[in-house]
């Protein structure tokens, strides 16, 4: 149903460990675009959300979990989340609006008034 | 002692033999992990198993899963996790899916213009197989930020034990 994706360490790793792909879904609401990214594991406090030169992009760091049992299996790895998205240009960065719960983080990018289709009204002179 | 044919034919009866042999063990074999046309689902949730001598520790990533959604039960040394995502197909399960503290603009039944779509949903179901039993009684599990954690103690039988060894 959902896979992790691995992804290349960017040239700058913020510490050793892999870095997942998260897997995201994107729609268009007219006034904004909502962003839903899988991130299991994650911390509201450590997820950071950007919008600059009209991308978004989203780091989730993940502590590793420590124990000392035995691994019999692993099918998934765990470490930071990342992953960059061009929206375009039109969006206002400054009413971006983030939410983290179960695992999953909602981002809520606005459109610019200015962009949005507005009907002219006629005025009689 | 046993008999061999001769002739050239020997060749291809080895090949033949090998290639029945082959054939059976991917007919009969599970399907490879990845393989088939439903192995996504078949695979998911992938889990992460860890031992201590007390327990075992199942873990899997259920985002965007409720505790009511997700049934889990163990028997002997089976475990099976159940459970469904919820698709989110109109507005109005968007808003059923954590918006409800938002305003819905669209009609409710109004189809969601997706610019990417990457998430997966629906139901799933996974059996594993523990080394050994579990003490079903204590099988505790939490679902936390996403995350599905299931401990599972092994049965005082089942555990290591130190055995003293009487003198004579």
């Amino acid at each position: 149903m959902v896979t992790k994706t691995e992804t290349a360490s960017p040239a700058t790793p913020p510490r050793a460990g892999l870095t997942y792909r998260p897997n995201v879904d994107v729609r268009d609401r007219g006034t904004e675009v909502v962003l839903v990214a899988d991130m299991p594991g994650a911390n509201a406090a450590t997820i950071d959300v950007t919008f600059e030169d009209g991308v978004l992009s989203l780091h989730g760091a993940v502590a590793p979990r420590a124990s000392t049992a035995r691994v019999i299996r692993q099918e998934y790895g765990i470490g930071d989340y990342r992953r960059s998205l061009r929206l375009g240009d039109g969006f206002d960065g400054a009413r971006i609006d983030a939410d983290y719960r179960q695992g999953v983080l909602t981002i809520r990018v606005p459109r610019l008034a200015a962009v949005l289709p507005r009907k002219v009204e006629v005025r009689a002179g | 002692m046993p008999a061999y044919r001769t002739g050239f034919a020997l060749p291809l009866d080895e090949l033949r033999d090998e290639i029945d042999r082959l054939w059976t063990t991917l007919v009969t074999a599970p399907p490879l992990h990845g393989w088939g046309p439903r192995s996504e689902e078949s695979v998911f949730p992938a889990v992460n198993l860890r031992e201590t001598d007390e327990a075992f520790t199942v873990e899997a990533e259920l985002p965007g899963i409720s505790v009511n959604d997700v049934d889990i039960s163990v028997s002997g040394d089976s475990l099976v996790l159940k459970g469904a995502r919820r698709a989110v197909d109109t507005a109005a399960d968007c808003a059923a899916a954590g918006e409800a503290d938002r305003p819905v603009e669209a009609p409710a039944g109004e189809k969601v213009v997706w610019l990417l779509r990457e998430r997966g949903s629906g139901a799933f179901e996974r059996r594993l197989k523990l080394p050994v039993a579990v003490d079903s009684l204590r099988v505790e599990a939490r679902l936390v930020d996403g995350v599905l954690t299931v401990v599972c103690p092994k049965l005082a039988a089942c555990q290591p034990r130190k055995v003293e060894v009487r003198g004579g």
